[in-house]
């Protein structure tokens, strides 16, 4: 049963290469098969999560033992990501049927594909094959809306997700020479010994900038407001939900794992501050939805690697509980914006015509800022207390800037929000495309009645992701898990 | 003024991870997993070629990963260019020897292509180069002849194929309860062109498929150079 | 051979050499086409460097040709990893070119500051908002001159 989890990965890229064959002979028969594929990966992933002993597990891929061959780490963290992955590539696949459906499709599986991989890899160059495919898929994505701003977007997200991932490779080469293995529970066995130096340093740093490039890292976000801009709002809504989250995991992971230098931290948490000090203000100066959900998103990221660079697993259960929360409100309003579309301007008095959309936005929005008992409050709440219990005098500027990012957040939101229930409605808006107006509304509602649902069970939802973080910090744990038999024995 | 701290930027990065690069060993690498592959790659996965059972073998699903990169390259760039077809009439066409030679050809560069295929896990080469010689050789009439055109249809259908056939394979390893990508059918003997089980199946898709992408992605250039 | 130069400096400088070649073309280059290229050779440098990891003195290719006593081999695993590499290079590349010809058919330039500058005004035409400050990215140096209403129109309505 464990082993078919591998099939999560594998049908959507059968599926993928499949679907541009199926569809020219047959249509009907097309359309099924990306949401059959996703579908079934839910239901294997949520059997696992149901049936599953607590024990995390590894799978051996081609059947050579892990530090020869290439793993996949199975623990409570990953099965969560892995399903979150799957069920949100099934709320937003792209159903538009047009002359491009196919190739459209067949790139939201790899895209899918890859990002499960990106969550369950256990081995440091799949991760950076699983990365570039996540890349490419999302270039070819962005580039279907097919208007010139995207391929400007698209060349300029393109060259600097080149750099980021020459640096990749370059930290990879770095951690290679030096330890002679790939594996993380084998780097991590070795990490004390060899790579807590320079060299571990500056391959740690290389490979963050790399990932940093998806998951918003400061000086590597440049991309976040074209590309959320010019693609697609459901595909925006999958990448600021979800691709950021999975780098966000990776570089989670790697710092529990194998770099335990002070410095790392340090620089996370310094480059965190600044993308939400960015982040935050250029969001409040925006004056289109779109790009306001885009800024937000990288203030919220900042404060998400904030939480990365706390030590313990409190720390951990931060950036679960920020991470899974940012998912689920920022979907819903990338959803909302797909049903308004265009300028701030354009909302005012639309609370009248549509109160079940401006109803969502300000949950959402009171959410985002932290009211309690909205999950949003509990999720902050837990990384103020953990940033207060810190020493160093970096955590408590993290605190202020932190707090005066919320303040910041909550002014430009509530200004949106006063503009929408103000009673002189000007002209009807309508969406950019009134068809998918009214199918993102209900795709927002989901979201809504999501978060309703995670303020009613919020306690229990606090004690399952404490156990999460509490497995996922265990270093030990995860060497065992993966490195069974000592080298050389094989299978 | 931001060009020099370009270069400085540039040049000190370079600099610095030289000072940190130096101090690493050179030409004694520890070997910790190549080492211990070199020593039962052979049984198990019938290859000669370490590094084939490397690419096809310990590391299959990056070359599954790699090969799935390759297809959405060529998607996404049929997406962006396939729109309008545009047949490159400005360009003169090839003389005659230009146009016989590549003709001629033909059946060489196929010839060699699938030669390296098939002995990819015996001697150096295999699936991508292998395949970049067989995309060669279909490119090589649109290099002769302007006019011409690859069937965008056919190559679809290979590239598609051929990547399915990867993963099935994979799959099937999976069935027989085993692991995904597990290699089978392996003969304890060295050097013989069938000795390597389902790995030769896997290559002749990478080849395949890479061949088509490169094709196709090659033609989707060729065919929008000239009306920019 | 000068001393100090050793050959581990010189192959260890070439890749470090072709990696900082790289990133400062596309630090310098304002041509897009170049920016691509520049990628290309910093690339080749990352993948120089995984060679290099896995290179061994004295030793040959990791292909077994006789059973038994093997001699010394270079390690496979990096080998594997740079044809991996390689192939996903070429395909990015292949991808950017072509997302390159598209741009210069639709703007007739590839120059990195006019693209920049089309592709915001565009954006804020779309959305139906003046173009304001706020569209500067967090760490973006665009320069940016006024663009007035009718230039939004004119190059908006190019797509």
């Amino acid at each position: 049963m464990n082993e078919h989890l591998v099939l999560t990965i594998a049908l959507p890229l059968l599926g993928a290469f499949l679907l541009p064959i199926i569809m020219r002979s047959s249509l009907a028969m097309g359309v099924w098969i990306g949401p059959v594929i996703l579908g079934y990966g839910c239901w294997i992933l949520a059997n696992l999560w149901l049936h599953g002993n607590e024990q995390p597990f590894s799978i051996a891929i081609g059947g050579f033992a892990p530090p020869l061959g290439i793993n996949l780490y199975v623990d409570a963290m990953a099965l969560l990501f892995a399903f979150a992955t799957q069920l949100l590539g099934l709320i937003f696949w792209p159903f538009r049927l047009d002359q491009d459906t196919p190739k459209r499709q067949a790139l939201m599986l790899l895209l899918v594909a890859s990002s499960t991989g990106l969550a369950l890899s256990g081995d440091l160059f799949n991760l950076y094959v699983f990365y570039e495919l996540v890349a490419v898929s999302t270039f070819g994505l962005i580039a279907a809306s097919s208007s010139s701003a995207a391929y400007v977007a698209t060349i300029r997200y393109l060259i600097l997700s080149g750099i980021g991932s020459v640096l990749t490779l370059f930290g990879i080469a770095l951690i290679y020479a030096q330890t002679g293995t790939l594996n993380l529970a084998h780097l991590a066995q070795l990490a004390p010994d060899q790579l807590n130096n320079d060299l571990g340093l500056a391959a740690f740093l290389a490979i963050l900038i790399g990932i940093g490039v998806k998951a918003e890292l400061f000086p590597v976000n440049t991309w976040v407001p074209e590309v959320y801009a010019t693609a697609a709002s459901r595909l925006s809504a999958f990448l600021a939900g979800l691709v950021s989250k999975l780098s966000m995991l990776i570089i989670l992971r790697l710092l529990l794992l194998i770099f335990h230098q002070p410095e790392a931290t340090q620089v996370i948490l310094i480059l965190g501050i600044l993308g939400v000090i960015s982040g935050e203000f250029a969001a409040w100066r925006a004056k289109d939805m779109r790009r306001m959900l885009a800024f937000s998103s990288i203030g919220q990221l900042g404060v998400i690697f904030i939480a990365v660079a706390l030590p313990d697993e409190r720390g951990v259960l931060a950036v679960l509980a920020l991470s899974l929360h940012h998912m689920l409100i920022k979907s819903g309003l990338f959803m909302l914006a797909d049903h308004w579309g265009g300028s701030l301007e354009r909302l005012r008095g639309i609370a009248t015509t549509s109160p079940l959309a401006a109803g969502l936005f300000v949950l959402f929005a009171l959410s985002l800022v932290g009211m309690p008992p909205l999950p949003g409050f509990w999720a902050k709440f837990t990384l103020i207390t953990e940033l207060a219990g810190q020493t160093d005098p970096l955590y408590m500027i993290g605190l202020l800037v932190f707090l005066l990012a919320t303040v910041i957040e909550a002014s430009y939101l509530f200004r949106v929000a006063a503009k929408m229930y103000q009673t002189k409605p000007t002209d009807i808006v309508r969406s950019n495309s009134p068809d998918s107006g009214s199918l993102s509304l209900t795709t927002a509602s989901l979201f809504g009645a999501g978060l309703i649902a995670a303020t009613v069970m919020v306690s229990p939802l606090g004690d399952g992701l404490q156990a999460i973080a509490v497995q996922a910090q265990d270093v030990d744990l995860y060497i065992q898990t993966v490195l069974q038999q000592p080298l050389g024995e094989g299978q | 003024m931001r060009n020099l701290t370009g270069l400085l930027f540039a040049g000190g990065l370079g600099f610095m991870l030289l000072s940190i690069a130096i101090n690493l060993d050179f030409g004694t690498p520890t070997m910790l997993i190549g080492g211990a592959i070199q020593s039962n790659a052979l049984q198990k996965t019938g290859a000669t070629n370490i590094v084939t059972s490397v690419v096809l073998g310990y590391r299959g699903i990056d070359t599954l990963g790699e090969l799935s990169i390759l297809f959405a390259a060529a998607a996404s760039a049929g997406l962006i260019l396939g729109r309008r077809h545009t047949t490159a009439g400005t360009q003169t066409a090839g003389g005659f020897v230009l146009r016989h030679g590549g003709s001629m050809l033909f059946p060489l560069l196929m010839t060699i292509g699938f030669y390296i295929i098939f002995h990819g896990h015996l001697s150096p080469g295999g699936g991508f180069q292998g395949g970049v010689i067989l995309a060669a050789a279909f490119f090589l009439p649109l290099l002769a002849r302007p006019g011409a055109q690859l069937h965008h249809g056919t190559l679809s259908l290979i590239e598609g194929l051929a990547g399915a056939s990867f993963v099935l394979i994979g799959l099937i390893a999976l069935q027989q309860g085993k692991a995904f990508l597990q290699p089978m059918l392996i003969q304890d003997t060295l050097g013989v062109l069938l000795s390597a089980g389902t790995l030769p199946l896997l290559y002749l898709a990478v080849g395949l498929k890479v061949g088509a992408e490169l094709a196709s992605l090659l033609s989707h250039l060729a065919q929008t150079e000239s009306d920019a | 051979m000068i001393p100090g130069f050793t050959l581990e400096l010189i192959l260890y400088s070439t890749a470090l050499g072709l990696v900082s070649i790289g990133l400062a073309g596309l630090v310098l280059s304002h041509h897009l086409f170049r920016i691509v290229l520049a990628l290309v050779i910093a690339e080749a440098g990352a993948n120089l460097m995984l060679v290099l990891a896995g290179y061994r003195w004295d030793a040959v290719a990791p292909i077994l040709t006789t059973l038994g006593e093997q001699p010394q081999m270079v390690d496979p695993v990096p080998q594997a990893m740079v044809l991996t590499a390689i192939v996903i290079g070429v395909g990015i590349q292949a991808l950017a070119v072509s997302i390159l010809i598209r741009i210069r058919q639709r703007y007739h330039t590839l120059d990195r500051n006019e693209v920049a500058e089309l592709m915001d005004a565009e954006i804020a035409a779309t959305a139906g908002t003046a173009r304001d400050v706020s569209q500067e990215a967090p760490l973006g140096e665009r320069p940016i001159p006024p663009i007035t209403d009718d230039a939004v129109q004119v190059r908006g309505g190019r797509s």
